[in-house]
């Protein structure tokens, strides 16, 4: 009796300690399944990545060699498929540019030079091709005001990191003379943070409203007349190189009013201007 | 050290040696000539301006005799220009130039001495356009001016010429005549509505007294340019304007007529403004005032333009220099080109370089500086910086094309072969001096035809491509840039949490502080009494032992319950005699309160008293 009492005990410990053991063993199952998971998935994405990235270099590549050969057509339609595809760089937009310039299509040529620019501020050899597209047509330039133009010695990016920088530095400083540590270094340090990243923000704002900001676009087609108003019998305005910068207001269906070179205003049809950002 | 005096003294010398050295190395003198208008009506004056830069006296001409024309000197002005430097003077020397008959005149070269040298100044070109060539919404003749002379307010457009070539630029000048009564008030600036021709933004140019008819009107004076789109026949205008003029309030019975008036004559009493004895109170209303449209034919440019030619056309000189003449093989020369003279200056382009065999050019800059209103007269300089890569003698011949209305062709202006020095690098395959025509400034020669150059090539493509995709989206409206903004934001968000919770644990320590000196001291008050009973007494002096002493030690945070002989001995320092008084004051204490015999004695003397009491008040 009393040895059946206790085989029946351990037998009951056995149980408890095994229920207890498979609960670990189901735990320690999960977590592997879900490090295995994320390890795979990760692995996918990767692997996904690096086929994506391969595909699209052999295509630029392949892209490459027909401009080589002069095959300007090809090579544009392998350049555009990466534009479509998001693949963007300032290179891939510069090559297109060049081979839209051996087709005699310097209005493309020239927004593809500037949209390399948009991405790459210093990029020597779009700077100096899209001069010689803007010779070609004598496209017409946005007029800048001096604070674009002065601020335009430094990027975007860079103005919204300098900002960023300065704005927490400031806040720091402020901090401390609010706990009546200030000294007269931290309180000309708080000011001076506190007007670069005034300048900054205000430099950010020019870059994306100013004449050559987020509404910046080209002129693509050719023989483009801005007009008064929406109708192709309105007077002209102004006669529209292809590759002349225009900056876009507003749109009404297949027409878009326009800041113009010269500090004129006039509307443009749709199909004849892209803008520079995608 | 260094002496201010010194300094000072060194500035001065270095600014003036640097005066001295650009002064020395001036420019050498040279001419230009310009006419403000190359078309002009017959008795219509038009001003001839020779400028001379450079140091020394000019002797210009006093009287330039051409026949057909009367030229006289009107004045001489000087200016002076600093660059990089570099201080240039030019003096001005204006005429004045009456055209006595139609047709068209040459000023012939006029021969100018500066300092030791005799100059030249170009040939130019004066289109005289009898008054009876013109059609009378151009210019408007005397006998439309009368037409007009009876209102109040009109307007007139004047457009010089009846031809003009595509993209060429054509003066409009447009003239709002008011009458001085009215008091006129400009709502909307004149506008000139067309087809086929853009025009530029126009520019006030005053407002002056004029007398038409033996009446006086004010003329405000607007002045643009315009220029044609594309070929055909159009008419420039109507120019609309609105104003808002004060007009007499109209009679409202017929008016008995002027005894002056008897025989019709102009009587200046007939006019309305006399009528009506209010009239100083007169309507104030807006007119629309509005010109009769001209008509203009555009032009096509001939076929045969030379691959140097941007779309420049009017009348031009160039001059051209070279900054340092001597370098290296592969160091960078500044070429100034500077192009002169009337015409639409924003399709002037750079001039181009004929031959770039062994030069590497570089995108060249510019900087206009007009001389009128509207931009049609002034000079544009071109800074282009051209470097040799191999050795060179003379820099290539830089060519510049334009279009002469006048002479209805292309023209090519080339420059001299400026000599230079190219040290290093390999000798050149084929000089640029060879290959160039030696052509003087300016060399007016018909330009060649198109496929004799090169258009400029674009640069290689490039086979880099980023790792990463770039996006056009500013950082700021970028996830991972807010993001990062997050780290500096929990760092403050952590640094206020440790200081609240550090004030709040400062402020628990001050009040138990105030807590215990509260407590010394009510101790203190009832020690010094004397009313206690001997176990309250050394109770409360062991108690005060133990709460100074845990005020002492405050940064360790010593409970006063848990103080015995030893801490306060080692807190305050105390030993021997000290030390001893302690240990018996505790002791008699713990006695007294565990013992059983309560208060002992029944009294404390007086002695023990003060005894326990300086033991305790020179615990410092």
């Amino acid at each position: 009796m009393k040895q059946s009492t206790r085989r029946n005990g351990l037998e009951e410990l056995d149980v408890k300690n095994g229920a207890s053991q498979r609960r670990k063993i189901r735990h320690h199952t999960r977590q592997s399944r879900f490090t295995i998971a994320i390890f795979v998935a990760t692995t996918f994405a990767v692997s996904l990545r690096t086929s994506v990235l391969a595909q699209s270099d052999a295509e630029f590549m392949n892209a490459n060699q027909a401009y080589a050969q002069s095959h300007f057509v090809q090579a544009i339609d392998g350049y555009e498929g990466l534009v479509r595809s998001g693949e963007w760089s300032a290179n891939l937009f510069y090559n297109l540019g060049n081979a839209y310039f051996r087709t005699g299509d310097f209005g493309r040529a020239i927004l593809n030079y500037e949209r390399a620019l948009a991405l790459e501020r210093r990029h020597p050899e779009a700077t100096a091709n899209l001069q010689i597209a803007r010779d070609e047509t004598r496209a017409l330039e946005m007029d800048q005001s001096w604070s674009e133009r002065y601020l335009r010695s430094t990027s975007n990016n860079q103005y919204t990191i300098v900002a960023a920088i300065a704005f927490w530095v400031a806040v720091l400083c402020l901090i401390r003379i609010f706990l009546r540590r200030q000294s007269n270094v931290t309180v000309m340090l708080a000011i001076f943070l506190l007007l670069v990243f005034a300048i900054s923000t205000f430099a950010i704002y020019e870059f994306e409203y100013g004449s050559k900001g987020m509404a910046l676009a080209i002129v693509t087609g050719k023989d483009v007349q801005a007009r008064l108003a929406t109708a192709d019998t309105a007077n002209s305005v102004l006669a529209l190189p292809p590759g002349s910068e225009i900056k876009i207001l507003s749109t009404r269906g297949d027409w878009l009013y326009a800041a113009l070179p010269s500090n004129l205003r006039g509307w443009i049809p749709v199909k004849d201007a892209e803008r520079v950002r995608l | 050290m260094f002496d201010p005096k010194m300094g000072r003294a060194f500035l001065i010398v270095t600014l003036g040696g640097v005066f001295a050295v650009s002064s020395v190395f001036a420019d050498s003198p040279t001419v230009t000539a310009v006419l403000r208008n190359s078309e002009a009506m017959v008795g219509e004056t038009v001003e001839l301006q020779i400028k001379v830069n450079g140091r020394g006296s000019a002797k210009p001409p006093e009287n330039i005799l051409v026949e057909g024309l009367e030229i006289h000197a009107t004045g001489t002005s000087t200016q002076f220009e600093m660059r990089n430097f570099t201080t240039t003077s030019s003096v001005i020397y204006s005429y004045t130039i009456l055209p006595l008959r139609g047709g068209r005149f040459t000023i012939p070269p006029q021969t100018i001495r500066v300092g030791g040298n005799s100059l030249q100044t170009p040939e130019l070109t004066l289109n005289v356009v009898d008054s009876s060539g013109l059609s009378s919404a151009a210019r408007p003749s005397r006998s439309a001016q009368s037409g007009n002379a009876g209102k109040l307010v009109f307007a007139e457009l004047i457009v010089p010429k009846k031809t003009a070539f595509v993209g060429e630029t054509v003066p409009v000048q447009i003239r709002l005549v008011f009458d001085p009564r009215t008091h006129p008030q400009l709502v909307e600036p004149p506008e000139i509505s067309g087809q086929g021709f853009t025009a530029q933004k126009l520019q006030e140019s005053g407002e002056t007294p004029e007398t038409i008819d033996g009446r006086t009107y004010d003329v405000a004076t607007f002045k643009t340019a315009i220029a044609g789109a594309r070929a055909g026949k159009f008419e420039i205008g109507p120019v609309k304007a609105k104003a808002q003029v004060v007009v007499p309030r109209r009679p409202t019975s017929p008016r008995a007529r002027s005894p002056f008036d008897s025989f019709n004559l102009d009587d200046p009493f007939s006019d309305p403004f006399f009528s009506d004895p209010f009239s100083q109170f007169g309507e104030r209303r807006e007119v629309e005032i509005k010109s009769e449209p001209v008509p203009i034919e555009i032009k096509p440019l001939p076929q045969n333009a030379p691959s140097s030619f941007s779309g420049a056309i009017g009348n031009f000189t160039m001059t051209t220099d070279a900054r340092p003449k001597s370098v290296q093989a592969g160091d960078p020369i500044t070429v100034t080109t500077t192009i002169s003279g009337r015409g639409n200056f924003d399709r002037v382009n750079a001039p181009v370089v004929e031959d770039e065999q062994g030069w590497h050019k570089y995108p060249p800059s510019s900087t206009f500086k007009q001389d009128d209103d509207v931009g049609i007269s002034g000079t544009k300089t071109f800074e282009m910086v051209l470097s040799p890569n191999e050795k060179k003698q003379s820099l290539p011949v830089i060519a510049f094309s334009y279009f002469d209305p006048v002479k209805g062709e292309y023209l090519t202006l080339r420059s001299e072969p400026i000599a230079i020095t190219v040290q290093g690098g390999t000798a050149a395959t084929q000089t640029t001096i060879a290959s160039a025509p030696r052509v003087t400034t300016p060399a007016t020669a018909p330009a060649a035809p198109k496929q004799e150059q090169k258009p400029a090539d674009i640069l290689y493509q490039l086979t880099e491509r980023p790792a990463v995709a770039e996006s056009f989206a500013p950082l700021y409206t970028r996830p991972v840039f807010w993001i990062a903004q997050l780290i500096p934001l929990l760092g403050l968000l952590g640094f206020a949490g440790w200081k609240t919770r550090q004030a709040r644990a400062d402020n628990r320590e001050a009040r138990r502080t105030a807590a215990l000196q509260h407590e010394a001291a009510e101790l203190m008050r009832k020690l010094h009494r004397g009313n206690l009973s001997p176990r309250e007494y050394y109770a409360e002096a062991s108690r005060v032992l133990r709460v100074k002493t845990a005020l002492a030690s405050s940064n360790r945070g010593i409970d006063p319950n848990t103080v015995d002989v030893e801490t306060v001995a080692g807190t305050f320092g105390l030993n021997g005699d000290s030390r001893e008084r302690l240990r018996r004051l505790f002791e008699q204490s713990d006695e007294l309160q565990y013992s059983g015999t309560h208060d002992g004695l029944g009294k404390i003397s007086s002695q023990t008293r003060r005894e326990v009491l300086e033991l305790i008040t020179n615990l410092k």
